[in-house]
């Protein structure tokens, strides 16, 4: 810019007084929300921590320190160990698995069709259905005797199966479960980045000779990055504090197999009344779930083209 | 007018926090009020709220309110607001919670007051006492007083050619019975939750201490389930589940009403609070059967209870006769005619006239209320309690989904109870 713009020319710079009238009004503005943040997010972080370092189950007023003794515990707790392999497991198939079904929704439905926006819409209603509505229909579904699921194995000369009340599958019935749920969602994202990758860069490719799948590979998926990138995040992070589905269908079971770490850590507060040692597993997780998005970050940053 | 708005959004700050920190002042003029939490529903909901309307026209200087939680919820609200210092003046817990309640400083210990006139303590069922006191303490008053029984379907038992069980039936007829009433068509004979969480558990106790056994030594120092009875009560459930296939296994504990109530299970352990369920079919209801050479037909109860907070003298009067309102005899037959649940005081429940009026409005009620006196044992209020419950859960379902063996999987819960305890 070669010239001042003409306003700056009539007003003379702000007074001290006037700027710091200003950055006040700012901080009174932003004050009430700040504050209920803190007290309701930030407080809550800090008294968990000292819980953490403390032997309380919450209702005798008597807490003793014990230092470490609760993060200790956790490393020779086998089942605190049961705990993050079965998060593990779900988290590494829910994840990809969300984004993969997402994403070859949202590119069927990426496209104009007749009553398009019928077909997106019922594609993001999963969302909308509520864990508990979803929890329950999926336990009919699956239901060892009456659900529709064997009904349907059992026309094709499967025997039925049990599914959730089976400890080595159910887990897979809520990767899958929550894959339904979570699917409307990874749908949106991807649908808005498909929207967002040039037409002209596809035109051009076309052009030169590039078949439909090379254009999708070589221009599309990489387009795609920004998004995949916050799905990674975004559904790791829910994946590690996975507990409503596990509440409502199994509630950890059968035999501890779906027990994960939330749950885990919530029968330990409200069912076994080891508050203290709960806030240890809190932190712990804590601390997981930042470093798996930091190594996310990295690791992704290499491949994603921010536009 | 640029200077006057930080002022504004201050005072918009400090109003906020003000209003956070409201509510705790006492009314100096004025009716006492107290808050009752409860999580009633449908008929029990109305009829709370009728009692409460009567109590507060009768007792001008007193307004109670009520705030209204879920039940299974109610513990951790509670304990988050003890944390934050404003508990409820009086809430409805469950029994199994009393020796958790009992370290919580507000929670009042009513041993000394229910000895006081117009108590009438010893008219609660022994079950009700039990359930509500730890050691030397009584954290609260009987709210509500349950037992399991067997509800049977009447049409299958005629299909399948079985007699309706007798009053003096044992384990052997209610395993025959399961086997006969189990079909390829998806009928089983009979159901059990298989969460491993105290659900399970209770349905397991009865048997246990029908076959003559108990879950902890007398002194509640370690645990004796694992013994040749405990063995022998997991057996019964194990043959019914894994040998016979008669028993469904519902992981989900959701299922059990539905499935009965649509005719696929023959026959249901459960409580009163079922009956109003089962609209579908034709049921009849039984004691739980015995074994021969154990300790006869027992069953458990597990009683919930008011329990009683204190927020200053004052209000925890008001409290404690709002409370002795609601549980005496009058409002205590009230409540069970418009609800259908068991009267908690013997005196009501001895009451022929009000017995045939429910049992005429519920069918079977009437053998629930005699079977409360079947409830010879009660949960121990030990702390450790519910990682008892836990080990002794994961036992049970790893027994009928046919991973373990009943002694074996018993004597494992044995060692976790032990454990828990001595304190780990």
């Amino acid at each position: 810019m070669l010239r001042e713009p003409l306003t700056s020319s009539r007003s003379p710079r702000p007074s001290p007084i006037q700027r710091w009238s200003e950055s006040l009004t700012g901080w009174a503005l932003v004050g009430p929300g700040a504050v209920l943040i803190l007290v309701f997010g930030g407080l809550p972080v800090l008294m968990s921590l000292t819980l953490s370092f403390q032997k309380s189950d919450l209702l005798s007023t008597d807490a003793p320190w014990v230092g470490f003794d609760n993060y200790r515990k956790l490393a020779t707790d086998p089942l605190f160990v049961e705990a993050i392999k079965h998060t593990l497991v779900y988290t590494a198939l829910f994840v990809p698995g969300t984004m993969l079904v997402g994403l070859l929704v949202a590119v069927a439905m990426n496209r104009s069709l007749r009553f398009i926006s019928v077909y997106r819409t019922a594609a993001y209603l999963t969302m909308a259905v509520s864990t508990i509505s979803q929890g329950i229909i999926f336990m009919w579904l699956t239901d060892q005797n009456y659900g529709l699921v064997n009904a349907a194995l059992n026309t094709v000369g499967i025997e039925s199966q049990p599914f959730l009340s089976s400890p080595s599958q159910a887990l897979y019935v809520i990767v899958a479960m929550t894959i339904w749920g979570w699917t409307g969602f990874a749908v949106i994202i991807y649908l808005a980045a498909l929207q967002a990758v040039p037409a002209e860069l596809h035109e051009a490719a076309a052009v030169d000779g590039a078949s439909r799948l090379t254009r999708f590979r070589t221009i599309t998926v990489p387009l795609l990055g920004p998004a995949n990138l916050f799905l990674l995040v975004w559904l790791s992070i829910n994946a590690l504090q996975l507990f409503d589905e596990v509440y409502l269908t199994t509630r950890g079971g059968p035999l501890r197999s779906t027990s994960v770490i939330v749950y885990y850590l919530w029968d330990q507060a409200f069912v076994q009344f080891n508050a203290g040692y709960a806030a240890a597993m809190a932190y712990a997780l804590f601390v997981v779930v930042v470093i798996i998005t930091a190594v996310q970050f990295r690791i992704t940053r290499k491949y994603v083209h921010n536009t | 007018m640029i200077r006057s708005r930080p002022i504004i959004a201050l005072t918009a700050v400090a109003a906020l926090l003000l209003a956070g920190c409201g509510g705790k002042e006492d009314n100096a003029s004025g009716p006492t009020e107290i808050a009752v939490w409860n999580g009633f529903t449908d008929a029990s909901a109305t009829n709370f709220a009728a009692m409460i309307d009567q109590y507060n026209k009768d007792h001008p200087d007193v307004r109670v309110t009520q705030l209204m939680t879920s039940n299974d919820l109610v513990l951790q609200k509670v304990l988050t607001a003890v944390r934050g210092g404003s508990p409820p003046d009086v809430a409805y817990m469950y029994g199994s919670w009393s020796p958790n309640i009992a370290e919580i400083s507000t929670v009042t210990d009513l041993s000394g007051e229910v000895s006081k006139p117009g108590w009438n303590w010893d008219d609660f069922y022994p079950a009700e006492r039990a359930a509500a006191t730890v050691g030397d303490k009584i954290v609260g008053v009987p709210a509500l007083v349950d037992n399991l029984a067997v509800v049977y379907n009447k049409t299958l038992f005629a299909e399948a050619g079985i007699a309706p069980p007798a009053k003096d039936w044992t384990w052997d007829d209610f395993r025959a019975a399961a086997a006969k009433l189990t079909n390829s068509k998806g009928q089983y004979g009979t159901l059990i939750s298989g969460d491993a969480s105290e659900d399970t558990v209770w349905h397991y106790l009865p048997m246990l201490w029908g076959a003559g056994g108990d879950i902890l030594s007398p002194d509640n120092q370690h645990a004796v389930f694992n013994s040749a009875a405990g063995v022998k009560a997991l057996t019964t459930l194990q043959q019914m589940a894994v040998t016979d296939k008669s028993l469904y296994v519902d992981a989900t504990n959701a299922n059990g009403v539905n499935l009965m109530n649509s005719g696929k299970i023959g026959m249901l352990v459960t409580g009163p609070w079922d009956l109003p369920s089962f609209t579908d079919i034709d049921y009849g209801v039984q004691v739980l059967p015995a074994y021969p050479d154990g300790a006869g037909h027992q069953t458990i109860s597990g009683p919930d209870n008011w329990v009683i907070f204190n927020n200053g003298t004052q209000r925890q009067r008001a409290a404690l006769d709002f409370v002795k309102w609601v549980t005496a005899a009058p409002q205590v037959a009230a409540t069970s005619k418009a609800t259908g649940e068991l009267p908690t005081r013997t005196s009501v429940g001895e009451d022929p006239t009000l017995v045939a009026d429910l049992t005429k409005k519920v069918p079977g009620t009437d053998t629930f209320i005699e079977n409360l006196s079947n409830v010879k044992k009660s949960r121990p209020t030990v702390p450790q309690y519910p990682a008892i419950s836990q080990a002794l859960g994961q036992a049970i379902v790893s027994v009928l989904l046919g991973t373990a063996q009943p002694a074996d999987a018993l004597n494992t819960a044995a060692q976790a109870a032990d454990a828990a305890l001595a304190g780990k």
